[in-house]
């Protein structure tokens, strides 16, 4: 809540209005820019250590203790197919909330939570991102800047969850 | 206001659940003791609370069944009845109908009028059978048999608006209906008021429904309103299901049959014979042509649904003891008062003051173990709770099969935590069941064999070191080793030539599908259940072992967790990483010889303990770590047994014994093959606990694909 409070004062104050697009938690990785909607934002914390679990895919790097709940943590970069860097101090985890379950996602670092307008959202091209497009809701244009978004019902659940007995067998 | 209303109706729901328990404990313990004041006292104390509460909160249908009850079991505290098998199994049926009916008030379902009519019909019935006799299974045509002239009438009111301008009291009126009989029901219809700023305190706005039983006619109801007739609006009617229009024609208050028998016209099998044909109203109404079958099972059908959704509903809650809380708080007391001495300790510490800090430490220590273990305390209810439901069930058990059996519970106070309670009561209801049906033999096989012909069934519940075990006992035939092998071979579940153990053949019973029972009767043998039960204890972190002689009976023993929550587990490493091993699992762990170890191709590794070849399991291949150890001879096996069967796990290093309180998986994430979930460790990070019968199936994949 506290990071919700916080984010729509400063980009009131960025913005000087609102209006009836949507907010975005922006983050970096790589050099490219991705964003995911700030109501699905439950925290922002620092990296630390987890427990990998057996038997699941690389990107799901294990789990770590958030006061007390058990709470995954994905690692983007082996999601998206890109190669795996030195964690750094800006390195940071993004706790979502995926359909009412915690989930943590492993970013390069974050950066400013932006306003993007309705009609500033394009759908996703085909080509060109380097992510799988279908993980994408569309390209947001905020200012001079291009924002990958999101869609994290798709790129959360997808396989992830089910992969139960495929990752055992 | 709303919400605190629904906040109090909660609360009707759950204080109802406890007061039909009573009356079902009473009223079967009634059988045993029939002259028991005290106990009838107790079961009419419950009925009447339910009965005001309901009334309190609009709930009339529960209020008007529950007064019939209440009416029944008055007459017996007052002697006037005698208790009888066939007066309590209406009563019993009658409790059903009414969890059902509060069930419908719960769920806003619609109850089924018809049945509720029906037994509402039967209570008043019985109530004008004097003394004992066959007041039994009271047939349709002998509903009507109410003492002479009794009318139930419903009566709305609503009186003109110039009411007081006349000088008339409403009052008045509603005393004077109140003197013709008793008023069972009065409900206030206010629906006609306007706001307070058009309210004209001299109009009359109020109306009223009420419920009269009495003996005067309709006339005499109808004359009390003859002042205020013309512009009342005035409804009376002559409840058609409680009136008894051939009640006039017999003159003492004797169900038909009854009469019959004692005149002579019938004898009293003839009469129990025709009592058998009785039809369900369903069937009458069809032969009536007022429904068609479809709309009958139409009916059922929302019958029976009605019943479900009314589980989800409950919300869990838990009674406890005040002595616990109070200990409670006590100790809270003293958690505070360390924390304020440690803080008032930190603002000045000096490096002299070191010994008294690590004191104060120490005593935090054990205020947060004393909390936390009081805290699990109160989640800790005897099982006698789950226990109670059984006595009812073998009642109706033993008539469905015609066996004699006498249910004997012990261990009743044993304390478990709520939640284990909550999931036994299903295993444990097919068990008794299975006992009952299977177990037991009919009396006459029983006399054969020179047994009494009452069966036991035993259940009993304690503690046995971190665990409980609850008990079913049968003193019946015993499991029949050939005829379950036979079965099985046929099954195809296992083949002719394999050798089995007693305690292997025993568990074949928990296949799924398994059923050595000639016959399906409605109660067991559909080859469902034994397999569900196994699964369920086993998904609690529990065990079924079966004992069993021939001719002399079977024992059943769960044995499970004190909780759920907490689990003794021993930590062990591989590698980097720390997982923990439930300790009850843990039977040793060892250091093995080179000539220990044989390798099978194919069929992987085994170990030789003390001349027993146990599969041995490297954990890293398992779940594809990086050891510090690949040579067992170096490292540490931890010999585990799951369900009878054994395995050597190997691990780097056995790193100490904790407590550990178990977090789910599944809550954010998913379920792991071969974890049965996750904890914290003393350092914050996350530790995974060992799923045994995971990890086997696991190492059989592994080795079917290697193979």
């Amino acid at each position: 809540m506290a990071t919700q409070e916080l984010t729509s004062k400063d980009s009131n104050q960025q913005m000087g209005i609102t209006t009836d697009g949507s907010q975005f938690l922006t983050f970096q990785l790589g050099e490219e820019l991705y964003g995911v909607d700030i109501l699905r934002v439950q925290e922002i914390k620092g990296y630390t250590a987890v427990t990998r679990i057996p038997n699941t895919p690389a990107h799901i790097k294990g789990v770590l203790n958030l006061r007390g709940t058990i709470v995954p943590i994905v690692e983007l970069r082996t999601k998206f197919g890109m190669p795996t860097i030195e964690y750094t101090m800006f390195t940071v985890i993004v706790v979502v909330v995926v359909k009412e379950k915690i989930m943590g996602l492993v970013v390069d670092a974050v950066s400013d939570v932006l306003d993007i307008d309705k009609k500033d959202i394009q759908p996703a091209p085909q080509f060109g991102a380097q992510v799988d497009v279908s993980f994408l809701n569309g390209i947001g244009k905020a200012g001079d800047k291009l924002v990958a978004l999101l869609d994290m019902d798709r790129l959360l659940t997808d396989g992830d969850m089910q992969e139960a007995t495929k990752a055992a067998a | 206001m709303s919400t605190d209303l629904s906040h109090f109706k909660d609360a009707f729901f759950e204080e109802s659940q406890e007061h039909l328990t009573t009356i079902e404990e009473g009223l079967l313990q009634l059988e045993q003791r029939p002259g028991d004041i005290d106990l009838l006292n107790r079961i009419f104390r419950g009925a009447h609370s339910i009965k005001g509460n309901s009334g309190m909160f609009g709930f009339t249908a529960v209020s008007q069944f529950t007064h019939k009850m209440e009416s029944v079991l008055d007459q017996l505290r007052s002697s006037q009845m005698v208790v009888t098998v066939a007066i309590t199994d209406l009563l019993l049926q009658s409790l059903d109908c009414l969890k059902t009916l509060i069930d419908c008030a719960r769920t806003g379902a619609a109850p089924d009028e018809a049945h509720v009519a029906a037994l509402g019909g039967r209570l008043e019935a019985c109530q004008g059978t004097p003394a004992p006799g066959q007041a039994t299974a009271v047939p349709a045509a002998d509903e009507r048999s109410l003492p002479l002239g009794t009318h139930r009438f419903t009566i709305s009111w609503a009186p003109p608006r110039y009411l007081f301008q006349r000088g008339l009291d409403p009052a008045q009126f509603l005393k004077e209906l109140a003197g013709l009989g008793t008023v069972t029901h009065l409900a206030l219809d206010a629906g006609r008021l306007p706001v307070l700023t058009e309210l004209d305190p001299e109009q009359c706005y109020l109306g009223w429904t009420l419920e009269l039983e009495t003996g005067k006619d309709l006339k005499v109801i109808d004359a009390v309103f003859d002042f205020v007739r013309e512009d009342s609006t005035l409804t009376i009617v002559d409840n058609p299901v409680e009136t008894h229009p051939t009640a006039a024609v017999s003159d003492v208050a004797k169900p038909l049959g009854e009469i019959l028998v004692e005149t002579g016209v019938v004898s009293q099998s003839q009469l129990n014979q025709a009592l058998s044909q009785q039809k369900k109203v369903g069937e009458i109404l069809v032969e009536q042509k007022v429904a068609t079958p479809e709309q009958i099972s139409e009916a059922l059908k929302k019958q029976s649904e009605g019943a479900v959704p009314a589980k989800k509903a409950e919300t869990p809650s838990i009674r406890v003891d005040t002595v616990k809380i109070d200990r409670l708080i006590n100790l809270v007391g003293e958690l505070v008062i360390t924390q304020s001495m440690l803080s008032d300790l930190g603002s000045r510490f000096e490096m002299s003051q070191l010994p008294v800090l690590l004191e104060r430490v120490a005593q935090l220590e054990r205020n947060t173990r004393e909390i936390q273990e009081r805290v699990m305390g109160i989640r800790m209810v005897p099982i006698g709770n789950a226990f109670s439901r059984f006595p009812r069930l073998v009642r109706d058990l033993s008539g469905k099969a015609g066996k004699k059996i006498q249910l004997i519970l012990s261990g009743e106070e044993t304390e478990l935590d709520k939640t284990v309670i909550e999931s036994i009561g299903d295993p444990l209801t097919h068990l008794v069941r299975n006992s009952a049906d299977h177990g037991l033999e009919p009396p006459d096989e029983r006399l054969a064999a020179g047994k009494p012909e009452q069966g036991i069934i035993r259940l009993n519940a304690f503690h046995e070191g971190g665990s409980i075990c609850i008990t079913v006992e049968d003193d019946g035939r015993g499991l029949n080793r050939d005829k379950i092998l036979a079965k099985g071979i046929k099954q195809g579940l296992i083949a002719e030539s394999d050798k089995l153990s007693d305690e292997q053949i025993w568990m074949l019973i928990f296949k799924p599908g398994f059923s050595t029972a000639e016959k399906v009767t409605d109660v067991s043998g559909r080859g469902v259940g034994m397999d569900v039960v196994k699964r369920n204890i086993e998904g609690l972190g529990g065990t079924v072992s079966i004992k069993t002689v021939t001719g002399k009976g079977t024992t059943f023993t769960l044995k499970l967790p004190l909780t759920l929550a907490i689990i003794e587990g021993m930590t062990v490493r591989v590698g980097q990483d720390t997982y923990i091993v439930p300790l009850l699992s843990i039977l040793e762990s060892i250091q093995p010889k080179r000539e220990m170890l044989k390798s099978i191709v194919g069929k992987g590794e085994l170990v030789n303990v003390r001349g027993t070849y146990l599969p041995l399991m490297r954990l890293y291949d398992v779940f594809r770590l990086e050891p510090e150890l690949s040579d067992p001879t170096k490292a540490i096996l931890l010999i585990l047994e799951t369900e009878g069967e054994r395995v050597a796990v190997m691990v780097d290093e056995i790193l100490g014994q904790q407590q550990v309180v178990i977090k789910s998986m599944e809550q954010n994430f998913r379920k792991i093959e071969g974890v049965a979930g996750a904890t914290i460790l003393g350092d914050g990070t996350v530790g995974f606990i060992l799923d045994v019968r995971g990890l086997l199936n696991i190492a059989r994949q592994g080795t079917a694909k290697a193979a």
